[in-house]
This record gives structure tokens, sequence and C-alpha cells, in this order.
């Protein structure tokens, strides 16, 4: 007479304690990866060992690997060299030189035959156009060497570069087919390079403890979109001194990957620490 | 249901930790350790020009502001047609044109000669934000330029830091510039040497009393070491403390009811607080040793000095009210002439080391103990500037002794008085 609940009359759920388990069992990784997330023994509270990264060489410069034997083309490299050190070294010399004589020569033994004396004005103008030719042609054949020099060497360095195609270059993070250094790292030296503040503007005994946090928001073409100035230090001189270079770095010098938000942290640690 | 619900919290646990994954960069430091400056020359508005008034100008604030530490100059040399023109509004400046140069901070200003009569007007902007950051109308005689410049970088120093600058006060020493050790006052770039005392004797030690208008020093003219009192506007002049033996190294206290010194009356120089009128009021001392250069605290409540108690000279705190003595120092042979700073954070003092005396620093508590000056010459004398960001000493060099300046972190030192005459024992003024 009593009414079968709904629940047994499932067939997936068969057996009543299936249900309770499931539960039991999601409970349980709930709180394995909230124990994980957690902050339970305050580590994120620890102060930070005073280590600092000081960047020497990636400093904010428009197209850092300007310059660098491009790794990537190397497959192409052994074709397209042979082509030019065939192409470019003999032409111009078998071409100019023999050129040169030919024109040279008539005019000058042309010169000693004229006896009618009415006709200087034109010959002056035939020299100088010839002397104007030569000139053109000298200055030819030298760039002609020069472009022989030229395809010598990138051939040269083409054999020299060994470099792999991939290989990370810039930062630890960097990837390789990056102009310039990390986008992260670029827009941190760039917005440091403007940050100027001195150190006589604020209490010497509270310098290593000042610290402000602003949220900066940049787009993919390097504007700064908004910005906020999250945690304030609670130092006037400190954090005008944060929005002055926050302003600066409102147009960065390059455009980003993408679009980019973060979260800047200024303070004093590595002045107090050299001023130590 | 109860399912969903925790299938609602695994996922609210879960996805903050994507959203917490912000990229996050920290500058632990600036790019620049300083403000650029643009520094322009002053500017006739009307009537007669002047180079010298401006020339001057620019060269007393130019000074003040290098001595801060807290500039970098753009070079005149890359100013464009802007520092040519008068701007005494942010609607009149071109900033974009000041942003090129890198200048974050611009002074500009003008003068109006009338007669013997000069107004200047100097104001200081912000660059990066384009607006009038402070500025102030100086009405005077154009011999008053120095004190004008000296005024405008105070208040520079206030605008910036919250605090005003000490460039208005005054810096008292003792020089032999007349054949005898005689009480001087000079401006704080060592300009305008004006002497106070004429006692053709021995004049050493001077001290200002807090509210400025008062100089204590101690001179031998009675044939004694006495403490005297000058009153600097009216030049007159009392002996204040005549009690046998030493009366040497008065201080008046904060409040301005007590005058702590040195007493050597029972034979031993000893550490006393007398009143205003020179009547002894308290002994703070009692020991066998030597106690002498007392300087008090800002609150009034301590006193430190330096004392052989314990063997060497070393520098020694003691309470006003309690009589409790702590020791201060415990490194080198000799320790003297101790000064507290104006906010009450550190002491300065002279420390022989090596044959040599040179300039220290160190916590009120005993800790952090910096060492400021080093080379060859003997460093004494120490003292503060009104805001405690400067001390003021004496330095020998090569037999010539002459008074010098630096920051209170030790950078930026410079010479003061020259080095034709004997000038030692600075003391700076309170702000006038």
């Amino acid at each position: 007479m009593s009414v079968i609940p709904l629940r047994q009359v499932n067939t997936f759920h068969k057996d009543p304690k299936f249900g309770r388990l499931l539960l039991v069992s999601l409970v349980i990784h709930g709180l394995v990866w909230a124990a994980f997330i957690g902050d339970w023994f305050g580590s994120s509270s620890r102060p930070k060992p005073p280590v600092y990264y000081v960047d020497l060489i990636h400093k904010p410069v428009l197209n850092p690997q300007a310059g660098r034997p491009d790794p990537r083309p190397s497959k192409k490299q052994q074709a397209a060299p042979v082509k030019k050190s065939v192409a470019t070294p003999v032409a111009p010399k078998a071409v100019t030189k023999p050129e040169v004589k030919p024109l040279v020569k008539p005019v000058k033994t042309a010169k000693p035959k004229p006896v009618p004396k009415p006709d200087q004005r034109q010959e002056k103008k035939v020299q100088s156009a010839i002397d104007e030719i030569r000139q053109r042609q000298a200055r030819e054949a030298e760039r002609d060497a020069l472009k022989d020099k030229l395809a010598k060497l990138r051939e040269s360095v083409g054999a020299a570069a060994t470099v792999p195609a991939d290989v990370p270059v810039g930062m630890p993070d960097g990837t390789g087919d990056e102009v310039g250094v990390s986008a992260l790292a670029f827009v941190q030296a760039f917005i440091q390079q403007n940050w100027a503040l001195s150190p006589y503007l604020l209490d010497q005994s509270r310098i290593a403890n000042i610290e402000a946090k602003a949220i900066l928001a940049y787009s993919s073409a390097g504007k700064l979109v908004r910005y906020r100035i999250d945690t304030p230090s609670g130092n006037s001189q400190f954090d005008d001194s944060l929005k002055k270079a926050i302003i600066k770095s409102q147009q960065l010098p390059q455009p980003l990957p993408k679009d980019l938000e973060l979260v800047v942290i200024f303070n004093l640690k590595e002045m107090a620490a050299t001023r130590r | 249901m109860l399912l969903r619900c925790l299938i609602a919290v695994f996922l609210c646990l879960a996805l903050p930790c994507t959203v917490l994954a912000a990229t996050q960069i920290e500058i632990s430091s600036p790019g620049e350790q300083t403000i650029p400056l643009g520094l322009t020359k002053l500017l006739p508005d009307q009537g007669p020009r002047s180079a010298r008034i401006a020339d001057e100008f620019d060269e007393v604030l130019g000074a003040d502001l290098d001595l801060s530490g807290l500039f970098r100059f753009i070079d005149p040399q890359s100013f464009l047609d802007d520092a040519g023109r008068i701007g005494l509004f942010s609607t009149q400046v071109n900033f974009p044109q000041w942003r090129l140069l890198g200048a974050e901070t611009l002074i500009k200003g003008t003068y109006h000669l009338d007669g013997d009569n000069l107004v200047v007007e100097g104001r200081l902007f912000d660059v990066v934000n384009r607006r009038l950051l402070t500025g102030r109308r100086y009405v005077g005689q154009v011999k008053d330029v120095r004190r004008m410049a000296h005024a405008f970088a105070d208040l520079v120093l206030k605008e910036l830091t919250g605090e005003e600058g000490p460039f208005s006060s005054r810096i008292a020493y003792i020089s032999n510039q007349t054949g005898d050790k005689e009480l001087w006052l000079m401006d704080v770039d060592g300009k305008r040497p004006l002497r106070l005392t004429n006692h053709r004797s021995i004049v050493l030690n001077p001290d200002f009393s807090p509210h400025g208008k008062e100089i204590l020093f101690t001179s031998y003219r009675a044939n004694n070491p006495d403490l005297y009192r000058k009153e600097i506007y009216t030049g007159k002049e009392a002996k204040f403390s005549y009690q046998p033996g030493l009366n040497t190294a008065g201080r008046m206290s904060p409040n301005q009811r007590e005058v702590a010194l040195t007493l050597s009356k029972d034979g031993n120089p000893e550490i006393y607080l007398i009143s205003t009128s020179g009547r002894i009021r308290k002994r703070i001392t009692d020991n066998w040793g030597i106690d002498s250069d007392p300087t008090w605290s800002p609150d009034g409540g301590k006193i430190a000095f330096v004392s052989n108690r314990q063997g060497n000279p070393h520098v020694f705190i003691a309470d006003v009210f309690t009589g409790k003595k702590t020791r201060l120092t415990t490194r080198g042979k000799y320790n003297a002439t101790p000064a507290w700073s104006p906010k009450g954070d550190r002491i300065v003092f002279s420390r022989q080391e090596n044959g040599r005396f040179d300039i220290y620093t160190i916590k009120s508590d005993g800790t952090d103990e910096r060492r400021l000056t080093f080379g060859p010459g003997n460093s004494e004398h120490p003292r503060w500037s009104p805001d405690g960001r400067f001390i003021v000493y004496s330095r020998d060099k090569d037999g010539n002794r002459a008074v010098y300046v630096m920051r209170a972190d030790g950078t930026g030192s410079r010479r003061l008085t020259s080095l034709e005459s004997d000038c030692r024992h600075p003391a700076w003024s309170p702000r006038w």
C-alpha cells in the first residue's frame, strides 16, 4: 500500500547508497581542491626573500633583435646566396670594364685631329660629357665590387650561423620568433624607466616598507586603455610619482602581441637595499 | 538538487584559480632617482632688463635645489623657445615641449625693476599633469635677490616634499678672519658673512635658541670660559653663566626654559641645567669622569652627552626626569660632539679612528650606525639643519679648516667658507 518513492523506481540509481556515495566523493574532492588552493599556512603572507632580479640587458629598445642573424630562413639561405654569388660578382666586372675603354679611346684620339678652331666649345662639351660618363662608370664598378663583398660576407655569415630556428632568445620565456624581449618584461622595463622618484622625497625609515598596487590595461596597439591605483601607499609623493610614471607610459613604443591587463606592484625594496 | 549545489560550489572554488592568475609584475626601484627639472632664468615682465638679477637668482636657486639632491637639471642648452617666453600661468606654458626634453617639473619666473625696488615672481609647474603646483611673489630691494631665491627654494621643497627647506635659515660659526676667534653668521650657501662679536679673545661653541633670535656661545673675554647670550637683531649681549671653571657648550631646551651646559665649578666637568637667568636648577651627571657636549632630544625629555666614565669618551643618553643613563656608542676610541636630529630619530657625532675624526650617525636606540665622511682630514662639530635634511660640519685639510655642508646621508658635500681663515664650530639656525 505504501507509495514507492520515485527515486527507487529510477533504473539508473538502483542502489540507494550510490547517490550518497557520489555526494561524499564530490564533497571530498571539493575539500581536497579547497585545501590545495587555500592559503592554510599563511604562505602568501610570508615575506619574500630579498632577492631582486636586476635586468641589465633587456632594457626596452624598439627592436632588440635587429642585427641578429635570422635563424629561420636558414633552409632557404643555402639556395639564395648561391644565386647571388654566381650572378652578381661576375656580371658587373665583365660588362663594365670593356665598356669603358671603347667609349673613351675614340674620343681621345679624335682630339688632335680637328683643324678648325670655332668648334672648341663643342669639343669641351663633349669632353665633359665623356668625363661624366667615365666617373659614372667608375662609381658603378665600385658599387658592384661592394655588392660582391657583401654577398660573400652574407654567404660566410649564413654558413657560420648555427643557431637553430626555434631557440629561445631574449628572455627565459621568449619564443624565438618575437620581435624584441617578452612583452611583459618590455612593459615592466618601460614603466620603470618612466618612473622618477627621489629617495629624498620620502621618510628614509619608510622606504623599505612603502608599496602601492596599480592595475593597467594596454591594448594590443600598445596604448594604455585604462588604469587605476588599486592600493595606494598612503604617501602622496610616492603615489604622485606612480601616476606620473603611468601617464608617461600611456603609449608604448611598440605594439604588444595581444591586449594586456597588468597588476603592477610598485615598491622601493631594491632602492632600500642599495641605500642600506 | 543537492548534487547541483555541490557542483556549483565546486565550480566556485575552481574558477577563482584561473581569475587570480592575472599577470602581475613588481617594480622595486624607480628608473630615475631624481626629478627631472627645467629651471629657466627669470625674464623681465616690464621695465628695464637686468641680467645680473636673473643670473644671481638662477645661481642661488640652482645651488639650493642641487644641494637638496631631489633634482636632475635639464641642460639649459637643450631648452626650446618656451624657455624664452614668460609663463606664469599653466595656459601660457608649452608643456609638450618640456615633456619632449624629459622634464617632469618646471620653474619659470619674472622680475620687475622699479628703481631700487624689485618684484620677483616664481612658479613651479608639474609638466606631466600640466598644472601649476605653487608660486609666490616677492617684493623687496635689489640686494634681496639672494634671499628671494632662497625663499623660493624653500617653497619648492615644501610643495614637493611636504616640508619646507632650510635655505632661508643661517649658519653661525667661529672664524679667525680678523685675527681673533670671533662669532660670525652666514647664509646657508656660505655667502653674506657677518661678524657678530668683537671680543678680541677666544669665542667658541655657538648654538641658537629654538626660536632663532638668540645665540649662546662661550667666550674667554673675561679670562674665563663664560657663557654668553646675544640677541641677533638688536646686538644686545650678556654674560649668562660665569661659574668658576668651564661654562661651555650651552644648549637651550626645546621649550626655552632651561639651558644644558658643562660646568666644572667643582673641579670635574659635569652636565647641569640652568635657568634662563643663569641660576643652577639641576645637576644631570655626577660621575668621576668628564661629562660634556650636551644636546637635547626634540621632545626635551633626554640629553645626549659625551663621557669617559667607562674608559674612552663615548656618547651617553640621560633621561632628564629619571636621571637614568644609557650608553649609546660602543665603537671607536674617541666619540665627541653629538647632536640630536630635529626629527629625533638619529644622533650625529664625530669619532676618531686611525688618528682621524669622521662624522657618523646612529639611531637614538643605538642601532644602525652609519659613517658619513671619508677621505683625508678631520671632520668634526656636526650639526643638523632645522629640517634634518642636511648636516653642517667643519673639516680640516692640509691645515686649513673650513665649514662644509652635506646631505644627511653623507652625499653632496660642499665647502661653504674659504680656506684662507680657520672656520669651525658651525651651528644651524632654526627657520627664520
